[in-house]
C-alpha cells in the first residue's frame, strides 16, 4: 500500500525533471563555458549594440501595446455590459478567433495586405501607410497584431471580473456625481477589477516579449528575433539572452496567473473565511 | 458627455420626437436635419464611442488581413492578366514541398499531442489522487505558465539539452539510437513541453471533480475501483480528455517559432515554415503562401469547434 501510495509521485516527478532539465542545461550552457563559471557570455550586452536596439524597440512596442489593450478593451467590454448585452456573444465570438487562427496565418494575411498596399507605387497613399506602419522604429503594424493576439485571453479575464462588480451602480454613481463615461471607466471600474488588469498586463507584456512568428515574417528585429539571428555566430550568447528572457516570461505569467487568483471573488472568499476561522478558534482557545 | 443612462437606439429616439403619429406619412423627408438626428445621437452615444476603439483594432489588424488572405487565396491571375476566382494556389498544395508539410504538419501533431495526452492523462490522475490542495493550485499555476511557453528561447533550451552537441545527448549515447533533435522526434520531444502542461491544466479540474459521493455510491452497490472506473469515471472525464488532446492537436499543428529556430528554412517542411519561407519570395509564392494559410485557419477552426462541442459536455456534469 505505501509503494501504491508513493507510485503516484512518479509521473508527477518525471514530468517535473523533464521541465526542469532543458532549463538547467540552458543555464549550465550559458555560464559554465568548458566547465568554468564565467559570464563572458553576458558581455554581449554592453558590446552588442543591436541588442540594446532590439531591446529598446520590444520595450516601445509592448508599453504601447497595453495600452493600446487596455484602452480599447476594457470601454467596450463596459460599454457591452452595461448598454449592449446583446452584442456580448458576437464580441466574444470575435477576440476569442484570434485563439483559433494560427499567428503564421494572422502574418500572412498582414503581409498580403501590406504588399498590396506598397505595390501602390511611391508616394501613394497606401503605400506611405505601409512604410509608417512598419517603420522599424515603431513597428505599429506589430503593436495592433499583438493586440489581437493578447484578446482571447484578456477578454475572458475583464469579462469574468466585470461579473463580479456591481457595475451599473458604479457608473451611475460616478456619472451622478459629474464624471464622465472615460473618466468613471479609468478611475472607477479599472481599480475595482485589479485582478483581471493585472493579468491581462503582466500576460500581454509577456507576450510582447516572446513572440517570433509575427515579428520575424515582417522583419522586426524584436529579441527573439535577435536571439535567432545572433544564434548562428554567436551561439553562447544567445542561449544566455534566451535564459534571461525566458525567466522574464516565466515570471510575468507567474505574476498573471497568481494575480488573476488573488483578487478573484472566489479566493477573496476563500481567504476571508480563513481568517474568520483563525478568529474563531483563537477566540475559543482564549476563552 | 451624455448620461451613461442615454438610450442608443435609434428607434426609441426617434419614437421620442415623433411621438404617436409617426407614421411613415409623416416621417420627415431623407434630406432633413430630423431624420438624421437619432443617428447621429447614437453615433455620439458613450456606448458606441466606447465599441468603437476595439472594433477599428480588430478590424484593421485580424478581419481586414484575415479576408485578404483569403481573396488572394482563391484568385487565379490568367495569362492574359485577367484575374478570377479558382483553386489553382491549392492544386499547387498536392504535390511536392507543400504536400509533404501538410503530411508532416499532421504527422508530428498526431504523434505529439497522443504522447502528449497519454503522459498528461497519467499525471494529471495521480496528481488528483495525492489529493494535496497545495499541489493541486501549484500545478495549476505552473501547467498554465508552461501551456503558453514556446518561441526562440525553447528551441535553444532543447539545441542545449538534446542536440548534436547537447549535455543530455552525450550523456545518454542518443546518437547510437539514432535520434536527431532535428527530425519529427525532436519536434515532437520539444513539443511535449508545452502539450502535457496543456493536457494537464485541462483534465486536472475533471479528475479532482469526481465527486466522492459517486465513488461511495459505486461501492455501497457492490461495484469494485476498475468497475467505478469503466462505468462511471471515464464516461464523465472522456470528453475532457478528448478535449484535450484535440487542444494539444491545435497547439501543436498552429507552433511555427520554436520549430523555425530549431529546424530553419528547408530542414524538415511544416506547414508554418513554408508559410514563413514562402512570405519571403516574391511572384505566385504569396499566394500559394494565402492558400496555405487558409488550409491551416481551415484545420484550426474544424479543431477548435470540435474542441468546444467536447468541452460542453463535459462540463455538465462538473458543477
Amino acid at each position: 500500500m505505501d509503494a501504491l501510495k508513493h507510485s503516484r509521485w512518479v509521473p508527477v516527478a518525471a514530468v517535473a525533471l523533464y521541465v526542469a532539465i532543458p532549463v538547467l542545461c540552458s543555464i549550465y550552457y550559458a555560464v559554465f563555458p568548458g566547465g568554468e563559471f564565467s559570464l563572458r557570455a553576458y558581455s554581449v550586452i554592453t558590446e552588442d549594440a543591436s541588442l540594446a536596439a532590439a531591446a529598446t524597440r520590444t520595450l516601445t512596442i509592448t508599453v504601447l501595446t497595453v495600452i493600446t489593450l487596455v484602452v480599447t478593451l476594457v470601454p467596450a467590454l463596459v460599454a457591452v455590459h452595461l448598454w449592449a448585452p446583446k452584442l456580448r456573444p458576437i464580441l466574444e465570438i470575435l477576440c476569442t478567433l484570434p485563439l483559433v487562427v494560427p499567428p503564421i496565418a494572422i502574418a500572412a494575411g498582414v503581409m498580403a495586405l501590406l504588399g498590396m498596399a506598397a505595390r501602390q507605387g511611391r508616394g501613394s497613399v497606401p503605400n506611405a501607410i505601409s512604410q509608417f506602419l512598419q517603420n522599424p522604429d515603431l513597428p505599429l503594424i506589430l503593436v495592433g497584431t499583438y493586440v489581437v493576439l493578447c484578446l482571447p485571453f484578456t477578454f475572458r479575464s475583464i469579462d469574468a471580473g466585470l461579473r463580479t462588480i456591481p457595475l451599473k451602480a458604479m457608473v451611475e454613481g460616478s456619472a451622478i456625481l459629474g464624471s464622465s463615461t472615460f473618466g468613471t471607466i479609468f478611475r472607477v471600474v479599472i481599480p475595482n477589477i485589479r485582478g483581471s488588469m493585472l493579468f491581462s498586463v503582466f500576460f500581454a507584456v509577456a507576450l510582447c516579449f516572446g513572440e517570433y512568428s509575427l515579428a520575424a515574417t515582417l522583419s522586426q528585429q524584436t529579441i527573439p528575433v535577435w536571439l535567432d539571428d545572433v544564434s548562428s555566430n554567436n551561439f553562447r550568447a544567445s542561449v544566455a539572452i534566451a535564459v534571461l528572457l525566458n525567466m522574464t516570461t516565466w515570471g510575468l505569467l507567474l505574476v498573471a496567473t497568481l494575480s488573476a487568483g488573488r483578487f478573484a471573488p472566489a479566493g477573496r472568499a476563500a481567504r476571508a473565511e480563513k481568517k474568520l476561522q483563525k478568529k474563531t478558534t483563537q477566540k475559543a482557545l482564549a476563552s | 458627455m451624455t448620461q451613461a443612462g442615454a438610450a442608443p437606439a435609434p428607434t426609441q429616439s426617434g419614437a421620442e420626437q415623433g411621438g404617436a403619429a409617426a407614421s411613415p406619412a409623416q416621417r420627415p423627408s431623407l434630406f432633413s436635419r430630423a431624420r438624421w438626428q437619432g443617428v447621429g445621437s447614437a453615433l455620439r452615444s458613450p456606448a458606441t464611442l466606447s465599441l468603437l476603439p476595439l472594433s477599428l483594432v480588430l478590424l484593421l489588424f485580424f478581419i481586414v488581413p484575415i479576408v485578404g488572405m483569403a481573396i488572394i487565396a482563391f484568385t487565379v491571375t490568367a495569362e492574359d492578366g485577367s484575374t478570377g476566382v479558382g483553386l489553382d494556389n491549392f492544386m499547387a498544395l498536392t504535390s511536392g514541398s507543400h504536400s509533404a508539410a501538410i503530411v508532416n504538419s499532421v504527422q508530428v501533431s498526431l504523434v505529439g499531442s497522443t504522447i502528449a495526452a497519454v503522459i498528461g492523462t497519467l499525471t494529471s490522475f495521480c496528481i488528483s489522487q495525492i489529493r494535496s490542495e497545495k499541489l493541486d493550485s501549484v500545478v495549476a499555476v505552473f501547467t498554465s505558465v508552461l501551456a503558453n511557453d514556446g518561441g526562440a528561447p525553447l528551441a535553444f533550451s532543447f539545441i542545449v539539452t538534446l542536440g548534436n552537441a547537447g549535455v543530455v545527448y552525450g550523456l545518454l549515447n542518443l546518437g547510437d539510437t539514432g535520434f536527431s533533435l532535428y527530425s519529427w522526434q525532436g519536434l515532437v520531444v520539444m513539443y511535449q513541453y508545452f502539450l502535457i502542461p496543456t493536457m494537464i491544466m485541462v483534465t486536472l479540474p475533471t479528475f479532482v471533480g469526481l465527486r466522492k459521493e459517486w465513488r461511495e455510491a459505486n461501492a455501497a452497490l457492490g461495484g469494485s475501483a476498475p468497475t467505478f472506473w469503466h462505468r462511471v469515471g471515464l464516461p464523465i472525464a472522456m470528453p475532457a480528455l478528448l478535449g484535450g488532446w484535440i487542444l494539444c492537436f491545435g497547439a501543436a499543428f498552429a507552433t511555427h517559432a520554436s520549430a523555425a529556430v530549431l529546424i530553419g528554412a528547408g530542414g524538415y517542411p511544416l506547414i508554418p515554415l513554408n508559410i514563413g519561407a514562402l512570405l519571403g519570395q516574391a511572384g505566385d509564392s504569396q499566394q500559394v503562401a494565402m492558400a496555405l494559410g487558409v488550409t491551416m485557419v481551415a484545420i484550426a477552426v474544424i479543431t477548435l469547434f470540435a474542441f468546444n462541442r467536447l468541452q460542453r459536455r463535459s462540463a455538465r456534469w462538473m458543477h
